[in-house]
């Protein structure tokens, strides 16, 4: 009974949201070994191995994995599934595009974004936006499961000592083709993962004032968010988005600074630990889920909480 | 070329969603039914391609209960040429939508399938993806711009850092994200021709595709609520307590 | 506050109570089956809703502006009536030789409901352009019709409708604006004042019809002629030329409807405009009329149309206000919702609501059976009936929606009285209402005139005749809602009946007219409490079905009641104001006034 969990790298380093998912697995109980797909990625492979809690690692090394082509991750998966009871994956853009692929294959039913392991068979996801918990329970010999990172803690990235084994490529894919990406430039951390996320909605009024966000975020380490409305408005582009149609996030601190809080961003960043909101029209929603909340002109706040957090 | 459209019939993206009594499901009774948003965009997606002169037709494609017919019309209205209902009451896991898509697939031979990244009930993002396993045509999911030449689309993708572009052989499945397009309004007289436009209805029985599923849904339940917290007077209590009670900064 | 179109409740109207399968079966309305009904409701709840109700509170607030070269209409007006034209609403009833798409009065009617519910500014161009067309598809040439229906019926060209000077409102007799004979065409020259629409940006050409007189008018109303005075020349390509002789001067500050330009409009400043000749010459007042029902009727959709948006917005505001503990949730952290007056105001709101609505879309349907049935007295009763009810769907809805409108500033408390909260710029858009396209008074001097003592009583006594057949069916049923309906229906029927042998027995119209403004609002009234009558009998009739929704069909069941309880002891003592208030009323030396 084994876990396979399929781990997500960039850079030469893992991505946070792997360690999430082998909380995952750990809950399922079963032993775990980790796939590492890329090219020149061994030691991504050898830090994986030091992950508590993995007994095992699969590195395939192979120019078919420089890029997060989901044709090829999923034939690589399904070359190694043979064994696992479980495949896991990190319910990001990568791990979304490539594990309902493997369960079409294995002809089992896929079970997207968990946020609790109930059992080795069963499982709570959000469905219409978080605004129900489904528990589901899969019959299917291999379940194939993405995790939402958000819901597990990390597990350690020290204290295992898993044996790196090498697996062969399973092709590439001459459908597709890789040609480029444009990522945004950012010292500060991912959306994502970060501790502390502040956010900026429609009150911030146009892009520029976002520097005043972004002041702030550099004095906490922290990353720089944004309502729908913020993005629609074209504050901000797309991927600071949070909320249901962008990123979900559940960092220990988020501040929504000018967001009035309807449904679909607080599905996006209500599990995170504490919430403070600044908004100076005291009946919007958003300080029906903070634990903090200031009634007051963001443009007066703002400046004042950059000069508290000096002090 | 053709270009098979998926519209699914969702609880409004504006009606909250509600547990029904015996924790089975949503409540959907009596509430405001509407073309999953997604699937909005694809149909938009799917009319531009063919008024750029790419395609020649485009088939709407709905599976579910027979009010799904009302679904598809929309997209006839918007300008779709004619609909496909598998009809169904059970409410089908993404698993054996995308079999029943392939057997639509099989007999159409689309050069382009379009679906939402995924339907505002079940959130699942599964459908396309498994298409494009089953069937082996290629696969650009997220999509937020769509180019096509010749024989093949280069597609820009959404993903979590930014965006990406791949180049995909046609015949393909495309998965839309939100920025795709902005959907367009039915003009009224093509709402009073869509009336007139063929919609055939098919069984699930006659597919003869095998829709079971091992997958059971065990309980539906309302989310935690989170409880209200304080309201602070000043930036300088705030500071206070998330540096001394919350201990977060 | 956005606009939620109330697409079930127009649709249970249309296919329930209203009937439009009947109409529907009429040779040339084929295609207005239920299911092309829901589709196009539902497709205009998306459009007004999303596209239209945003830019209400924009319109009110940045206005309609005037200078040398012109109107514009305020911020985001253009792209949003060019959005309404490409998707083809403006075409919805308009004969589709001309490129309309034929549909019956009574679909476009709930249709342009929610052009007024999200917009009243913005829906009034359609609604002036209906009129123009509406004129000419009647009256003008083959050759005119050519040349100016297809881009008006399309949207792409607007109409306005110049009737009013400044010393000939009301009485048109008086208009001074002259009309010369010039080669094929007119010279015309004058002032009108009060031109919706007059002059804006939304389209690239402007068809004004205006009234005026030629040299050889004989004195009064028998002496007006109707013209087509084009903003730029039309060529016989169908391209435009140049810029006519008809200008507009200014626009009025008003108390409501901002963004609707109201435009004072200069004729023939620099020689006289070409104008065209509608029909015959002297005409035109007449030809006016034929077009009059239509307009009115439109006018009374405006006026529960802005009470809807009222509505929604007032019931809104009373669940989220808390205000100390309430009677009805022994709460204190529940909405004023749960006080019982609080109830009082929105059960009137909306239980009035569904009343008008369902009496303008039956007047609505019965003019389109006097346009298609093929039986020629079915086809001349129904005309009847639709011309009766007419002038109750302006007045009573118009006045109605007023007071609605006050209601809905009234629940909000005192945050109803500051603009920001929006609830006030409903109640100043609606008191235009009771006024344009004839006021009050007018509506009920065409009741009492024209629509009742011109035919002896027949149309008010068909009517009556069919209010007592409901009130049978009411009687048969043993559902308690329905028993308490017939209740109240019943003596306000009689009371109904003594007011109209009342008025048929008067011999000089001055007391009756003292009163008729009293006798149409009885007449509202009472034909709202049968509109409710029959939509309860409607309601529980479908509650006999398979998958009924018992909730939604036990509340209309209860407005009905609501209705009848509440508003049809009105009627009872409307009677008696009618016929014991009309001697006081006009006894007062005017010096002690």
């Amino acid at each position: 009974m084994t876990t396979l969990v399929v781990a997500e790298h960039e850079a030469g380093a893992l991505r946070p949201a792997t360690l999430n998912v082998i909380t995952a697995a750990k809950a399922i109980g079963n032993d775990i070994t980790v796939l590492v797909a890329g090219q020149g990625a061994a030691d991504v492979a050898t830090a994986a191995g030091n992950i508590d809690g993995v007994s095992k690692v699969l590195h395939a090394n192979d120019a078919a994995y420089a890029q997060e082509i989901a044709e090829n991750l999923a034939s690589l998966v399904l070359s190694v599934a043979d064994g696992h009871t479980h495949i896991l994956f990190a319910a990001t853009a990568a791990g979304k595009n490539v594990m309902p692929r493997v369960a079409a294959v294995l002809d089992v039913s896929g079970i997207s974004d968990i946020t609790s392991v109930v059992s080795a068979d069963t499982f709570i996801r959000p469905i219409y936006a978080g605004n129900a918990m489904a528990t589901v329970k899969s019959e299917d010999a291999t379940k194939v499961v993405s995790v939402r990172t958000t819901a597990f803690d990390p597990a350690a990235e020290t204290g295992g000592s898993a044996a790196v084994e090498t697996v062969a490529g399973a092709g590439a894919s001459d459908l597709v083709e890789f040609i480029g990406e444009e990522l945004s430039q950012s010292d500060r951390p991912e959306l994502t993962s970060a501790d502390i996320v502040v956010s900026g909605g429609r009150g911030m009024q146009n892009g520029e004032n976002f520097a005043m966000l972004d002041e702030i975020a550099e004095k906490l380490n922290a990353a720089v968010g944004a309502s729908r409305a913020a993005v629609d408005s074209g504050f901000v582009p797309n991927e600071y988005q949070v909320g249901q149609t962008g990123k979900v996030v559940a960092p220990n601190l988020y501040i929504a600074v000018g967001i009035s809080g309807a449904i679909q961003h607080l599905a996006g960043m209500k599990d995170s630990k504490v919430i403070v909101a600044i908004n100076k029209d005291e009946e919007a929603p958003i300080f029906q889920v903070a634990d903090y909340g200031l009634v007051a002109d963001l443009f007066d706040a703002l400046p004042e909480l950059s000069k508290a957090l000096d002090g | 070329m053709k270009i098979l459209v998926g519209v699914k019939r969702v609880l409004d993206y504006n009606v909250k969603a509600r547990v029904n009594a015996d924790k089975t499901g949503i409540e959907l009774a009596n509430v405001k039914m509407s073309m999953n948003p997604f699937d909005e965009i694809a149909v938009e997606e799917a009319l531009r391609i063919k008024e750029a002169g790419n395609a020649e037709e485009v088939i709407a494609i709905s599976i579910g209960s027979a009010q799904s017919q009302e679904t598809i019309r929309t997209a006839l209205a918007m300008g779709a040429d004619r609909g496909i209902l598998i009809e169904t009451d059970e409410l089908l896991e993404p698993l054996a939508i995308a079999k029943l898509l392939k057997h639509v697939v099989e007999k159409e031979s689309p050069g382009l399938v379009l679906l939402g990244k995924q339907a505002i009930d079940g959130d699942n993002n599964q459908t396309g993806q498994m298409l494009s396993a089953m069937t082996g045509m290629a696969q650009a999911t997220f999509a937020s711009k769509v180019e096509l030449d010749g024989d093949t689309a280069k597609v820009t993708r959404e993903v979590d850092a930014g965006l990406e572009s791949i180049k995909v052989k046609m015949p393909a499945v495309l998965t839309t994200d939100l920025r795709l397009n902005e959907p367009r309004y039915a003009k009224l007289p093509n709402i009073m021709k869509a009336k007139k436009k063929p919609l055939e209805t098919i069984a699930v029985a006659d597919t003869g595709v095998d829709v079971s599923s091992k997958l059971s849904v065990v309980e539906v339940n309302e989310p935690e609520q989170r409880k209200a917290g304080v309201i602070v007077s000043s930036v300088a209590e705030l500071v206070e307590k998330l540096r001394n009670e919350a201990k977060v900064i | 506050m956005s606009y939620n179109a109330p697409v079930r409740d127009i649709a249970f109207m249309l296919n329930h109570v209203v009937g439009l399968a009947d109409v529907a079966k009429l040779e040339g309305f084929e295609e207005a089956t239920e299911e092309l009904a829901t589709a196009v409701l539902e497709e205009s709840a998306r459009f007004t809703s999303e596209v239209l109700g945003p830019l209400n509170s924009v319109g009110d607030a940045e206005g309609a502006t005037w200078d040398e070269d012109g109107v514009k209409t305020a911020p985001g007006w253009v792209d949003a009536y060019a959005q309404f034209v490409e998707s083809g609403w403006g075409a919805l009833s308009f004969p589709v030789a001309y490129g309309g798409q034929g549909l019956p009065m009574c679909l476009s009617s709930a249709v342009q409901e929610m052009w007024h519910s999200s917009n009243m500014s913005f829906g009034l161009c359609p609604l002036l352009t209906q009129g123009a067309v509406d004129a000419l598809a009647h009256h003008a040439s083959d050759e005119m019709k050519d040349r100016f229906l297809p881009k008006m019926v399309e949207g792409v060209w607007s109409g306005t409708m110049n009737l009013t000077e400044p010393q000939a409102g009301t009485d048109l007799a008086a208009i001074r604006t002259k009309a010369e004979p010039k080669d094929d065409h007119y010279l015309i020259t004058g002032q009108k004042i009060y031109i919706t629409y007059g002059d804006h940006d939304m389209t690239e050409n402007i068809i004004h019809l205006v009234l005026a007189k030629l040299p050889d008018a004989p004195e009064g109303v028998k002496g007006i002629s109707l013209f087509v005075v084009p903003k730029f020349m039309v060529n016989d390509d169908g391209s435009l030329g140049e810029k006519n002789d008809v200008r507009c001067v200014s626009i009025e500050h008003k108390l409501g409807i901002h963004a609707s330009p109201t435009c004072v409009m200069s004729y023939g400043d620099n020689g006289g405009a070409v104008g065209y000749l509608v029909g015959k010459p002297h005409h035109g007042l007449m030809y006016m009329f034929t077009m009059m029902n239509q307009a009115r009727h439109a006018v009374g959709v405006q006026g529960y149309g802005i009470a809807e948006r009222a509505y929604q917005q007032a019931l809104a505001y009373a669940n989220d206000r808390k205000q100390g503990p309430t009677l009805l949730s022994g709460n204190d952290s529940e909405g004023i919702i749960n006080h019982p007056d609080v109830r009082r105001m929105l059960m009137t709101m909306r239980s009035s609501i569904e009343a008008m609505r369902g009496l303008a879309l039956d007047c609505a349907a019965a003019f389109d059976i006097a346009a298609k049935h093929p039986d020629a007295a079915v086809r001349e009763a129904a005309q009847r009936r639709g011309e009766l009810l007419t002038p109750l769907v302006k007045g009573w809805s118009t006045e109605l929606g007023v007071e609605l409108c006050s209601l809905g500033v009234q629940i909000h408390g005192g945050m109803g009285f500051i603009e920001e909260t929006g609830a006030a710029q409903h109640l100043r858009d609606a008191r235009i209402t009771p006024i344009y396209e004839g006021t009050t008074a007018i509506q009920a001097n065409d009741l009492i005139g024209r629509k009742s003592a011109r035919d002896g009583g027949q149309g008010l006594n068909e009517l009556m005749d069919d209010m007592k057949s409901v009130l049978e069916e009411l009687k048969a049923s043993n559902e308690v809602n329905l028993k308490a309906v017939a209740a109240r229906l019943a003596p306000a029927i009689d009371a109904a009946e003594q007011a109209n042998e009342w008025l048929l027995g008067q011999n000089d119209p001055t007391q009756p007219s003292a009163t008729s403004v009293e006798f149409l609002m009885m007449h509202g009234r009472l034909a709202g409490g049968w509109i409710m009558a029959r939509t309860a009998l409607a309601a529980v009739a479908e509650k006999q079905k398979a998958d009924a929704d018992d909730a939604y069909l036990d509340a209309k069941t209860l407005l009905a009641r609501y209705y009848a309880e509440r508003m049809l002891p009105l009627v009872e003592s409307g009677k008696t104001i009618i016929m014991d208030s009309a001697e006081s009323t006009i006894s007062l030396d005017i010096a002690q006034l």
